[in-house]
């Protein structure tokens, strides 16, 4: 009986803690602080929609897991009701409402759990979005409502599928149910090999550079196919090869306990493969989800900074425009004036003799500044720069979103179609501070002044008017104004605006991604401790058996930490390892991700979910060695 | 001859103030080399409770057991588990094997936590899987033999470390007749040929005639006790029954 109440806990704990997790993070899509806090678009508030669909497949599949789990502990007391005489339908009713009500009163629980927690949340939120953290204790009707009718439906799921469990087994079947030992697996050559090559493949195909879309998507499904199916193999068939081998020396095999660990790991394999696979996998999404997440967030500034180098540039139009401008950026008191200055960029069509820059170029224009401009403009900028140049020298400025570097450069010829002849100038070298505002094919070349007024005599510069203020992160209402009197052809771009559409963006990515990583990580977690927490106790007898046969009780506890270790182990391996993969895939796919140094990122999210997943693997073990000792 | 079992005055008390149960009630026990002992009594005489006792898996009350000249008493739960290890062997009515092992591994088993030389320990191995005819069946799991194969295999683990001493419980309680028989010739052919020293806890009176001396437990208390001598098996047998049905409410567990 009390195991019996052990089960129904359990199983209630988890829907609790979907509906929580669920709760908690709808009621932040419809929190009006949240909404006010998010300025740029409201397609940013997609994120959130993505997210719950996301949740909603995870949350289902959790439940459904846990549901399985605890009827597979309870076929016995099903087919005992049989036994003495309750009609099958009767049965089957009785489990529908069991559960109908548990999910009901899992879902109050929850809600009430949820609204608490919704409003720690909604602070890690605003605080990530650098808002004002005013928080009221509402209660969203919406999200309850959205809340409600997904768990309803899940319940309404499992509730038919305990009601179909009396007819789904015969009387005989639901009795053996707790027997059902794992038979020891066979061992396959062929599939463990499968599976190093099914991995090796998708590190492959996750290596190769994209070259265009279709084939990026096609590279991606056969990427996912290959990591699954090679982890499941792997988990499968390698690791009991693996075990094999070792059994097979003898001499190590046959001292100590390592007889007892490593056949009953072989023997536990078989019916933990699915489950090991599914923590692996998800560790992997996990860690790059979120060290991509916490990389956006973390270099958006730096980003921004070589998106809009000045904290506001606009092209010269009219000079009643531009006096309008100045004058409403010099009136901002509390952002001081640092510098101004007028940058003049001739667009230019031309060719590149090297083939990876010809690429990237295509047929777009080139932009053509001055030595004396590019050194001045990073001198108001605060950058260091003496660039001097003579003839037919010219030097490269790194395009955004690239990795190339002076080699790409170096030794190679652009070719200018100016209107009347074709001017050939050689790279010396190339450059990575920007001066322009990124617009695509951001492609600019530094020359002489010599050579600049030569080609400005053929095709007149345009002018970049470009101001640098203190402060340039808060310039909201400067920024509004601006906006105001600017037409669309002056582009204006003001460092403000490019810094906190990345923060928004970034930090609510951050936070869902985040988000959703914990609640994965609190899963997979939980599905170890209850899959350990059973086996441990089919193992008691064999334990038992051990301890008569004089095994001391700190040799025992030395096998179970073994086979634990193993367990939390490989799984957490293969997903750093796999997630690593799958960062560098999302960095070719993320443009702008490249170029950005994603160790700290990468450490930070690794050491945080090891922390985490240590504190499992402890808890599990003192359990699992509870359990057995008793 | 040498001693291997020397118990005095052992007394095993269940229970707390007011609700007192005595399951061992002063028991006197002397097991010598290379005898081999059988234990009966009716249900909650304290067979189970003296087997567990010597088995060092239960602590007597009050009283010394001497085995192979230590004293199990003082020991705590490293040296107990040890001396489990080296000096004693068993064999259960459930088998106890491990369902994760294969009938060769099970019996390697008590050698491989002894840390035996792989040699030596092969050696053995073929040796006892000889004596208990299962040879055949080396790489087979527990579950694709049968019960008599899974006590023999059980036998041959417990006697496979040489112990001092060797505990059966009921070991004949599982199985038909014919495994049952084959059993106890291997057991009796063990005591005559190699020495071993048998403490076997049974029921039967069939399994008990296979035992040079036979002790009778009732209600905690030695009841008596019978040698074989020179009779037959089939005399032995005979006089056990006598005994039963003297000691009442046995005779009703022989059937």
């Amino acid at each position: 009986m009390i195991g019996n109440v052990k089960n129904y806990l359990l199983y209630f704990i988890s829907m609790i803690f979907s509906v929580v997790i669920y709760y908690t993070f709808v009621s932040l899509q419809y929190s009006p602080e949240v909404k006010k806090a998010i300025e740029s678009s409201d397609s940013i508030l997609n994120i959130f929609i993505a997210g719950s669909v996301v949740l909603v497949l995870f949350v289902a599949i959790f439940i459904f897991y846990s549901n399985s789990f605890f009827t597979k502990k309870r076929k016995k007391e099903v087919g005992l009701y049989s036994l003495l005489g309750l009609r099958k339908k009767t049965i089957g009713k009785m489990l529908f409402y069991e559960n109908i009500i548990m999910g009901g009163i899992a879902v109050m629980i929850g809600i009430i759990v949820g609204t608490i927690l919704s409003k720690l949340f909604t602070l890690i939120v605003l605080r990530l979005l650098n808002a004002p953290v005013e928080v009221s204790f509402g209660i969203s009707l919406d999200a309850i409502v959205n809340t409600f009718i997904v768990f309803l439906m899940i319940s309404l799921f499992t509730s038919f599928r305990a009601y179909r469990l009396i007819y789904r087994f015969k009387l005989i079947e639901l009795f053996r149910a707790e027997k059902e030992g794992e038979k020891v697996p066979k061992i396959s050559f062929i599939a463990a090999l499968t599976s190093i090559i099914l991995i090796a493949l998708s590190y492959w195909l996750g290596y190769q550079p994209p070259t265009n879309n279709i084939q990026v998507l096609t590279n991606l499904l056969l990427f996912l196919f290959c990591i699954v199916l090679g982890t499941y193999l792997l988990f499968r068939f390698l690791t009991i090869y693996l075990l094999r081998l070792l059994q097979n020396k003898k001499t190590s095999y046959y001292k100590g306990t390592n007889l007892v660990g490593i056949s009953q790991l072989i023997y536990r394999i078989n019916g933990n493969a699915r489950t090991l696979t599914m923590i692996a996998l998800l560790s992997a999404v996990t860690i790059s989800a979120i060290s991509v997440g916490y990389s956006f967030y973390y270099t958006n500034e730096k980003q921004a900074e070589k998106e809009a180098p000045f904290s506001y540039m606009h092209i010269s139009t009219s000079e009643s425009v531009d006096k309008q401008i100045e004058d409403v950026i010099q009136s901002d008191r509390e952002h001081s004036f640092i510098g101004q200055m007028d940058i003049p960029v001739i667009h230019v069509n031309g060719e590149v003799s090297s083939p990876l820059l010809q690429d990237y170029l295509k047929n777009g224009p080139i932009k053509i500044i001055s030595e004396n401009t590019y050194n001045e403009a990073l001198k108001i900028v605060g950058k260091e720069s003496n660039i001097q140049l003579t003839g037919n020298q010219t030097i490269g400025i790194r395009p955004l979103l690239t990795e190339y570097t002076s080699n790409d450069f170096e030794e190679h010829l652009v070719t200018l179609q100016l209107p009347n002849t074709e001017l050939d100038l050689a790279f010396s070298a190339m450059v990575e501070d920007r001066i322009l505002p990124w617009s695509y094919p951001d492609f600019a070349i530094v020359v002489s002044n010599q050579m600049f007024s030569e080609i400005a005599a053929q095709v007149t510069p345009v002018t970049i008017k470009a101001y640098e203020v203190a402060g340039e992160k808060t310039t909201k209402d400067t920024t509004v104004q601006l906006q105001k009197l600017a037409s669309e052809e002056m582009q204006l771009i003001t460092y403000y605006n490019i810094y906190r559409k990345g923060l928004e963006s970034g930090g609510l990515n951050l936070f869902i991604l985040g988000f959703l990583g914990l609640v994965f990580l609190a899963a997979t977690g939980c599905i170890i401790y209850f899959k350990q927490i059973t086996e441990s106790h089919e193992d008691r007898s064999r334990y038992e058996i051990l301890r008569k046969i004089g095994v001391s009780k700190k040799e025992v506890n030395a096998v179970i930490r073994k086979q634990m270790m193993f367990v939390f182990g490989l799984p957490l391996i293969i997903g750093v390892v796999h997630g690593l993969v799958i960062l560098q895939i999302a960095s070719n796919i993320f443009s702008v991700l490249i170029g950005t140094n994603l160790t700290v990122p990468i450490v930070i999210t690794t050491l945080l979910y090891f922390i985490i997943y240590l504190s499992y693997y402890l808890l599990t073990l003192t359990t699992v060695k509870k359990t057995v000792n008793n | 001859m040498n001693i291997v079992v020397d118990a005095k005055n052992i007394k095993k008390v269940y229970g707390t103030k007011g609700n007192v149960f005595t399951a061992l009630d002063n028991i006197d026990l002397n097991v010598y080399e290379g005898e081999f002992v059988g234990v009966m009594g009716p249900s909650g005489a304290g067979k189970s409770t003296l087997l567990n006792v010597l088995a060092t898996i239960d602590q007597p009350t009050s009283g010394d057991i001497h085995i192979d000249g230590t004293n199990i008493v003082n020991l705590n739960e490293e040296q107990l588990a040890t001396f489990r290890r080296e000096k004693l062997g068993f064999i259960f009515q459930d088998y106890n094997l491990l369902d994760t092992l294969t009938v060769k591994e099970n019996i390697i088993l008590p050698l491989a936590l002894a840390k035996v030389d792989v040699n030596e320990l092969e050696e053995r191995v073929h040796e006892v899987t000889r004596t208990f005819g299962i040879s055949q069946i080396l790489e087979k799991y527990p579950y694709q033999i049968s019960g008599g194969q899974k006590q023999r295999t059980a036998a041959a683990r417990a006697i496979v470390t040489k112990p001092s001493l060797l505990l059966a419980d009921e070991p004949t309680g599982a199985l038909d007749s014919k495994s049952a028989t084959d059993l106890l010739e291997s057991l009796k052919e063990l005591s005559e040929i190699n020495l071993a020293t048998i403490l076997l806890v049974t029921h039967d009176a069939f399994a008990a005639s296979y035992c040079n001396r036979v002790i009778f437990i009732k209600d905690g208390k030695m009841f008596t006790e019978l040698v074989k001598g020179k009779s037959t098996r089939k005399e032995f047998f005979q006089k056990v029954l006598d005994v039963l049905s003297a000691l009442g409410g046995g005779l009703s567990d022989t059937i």
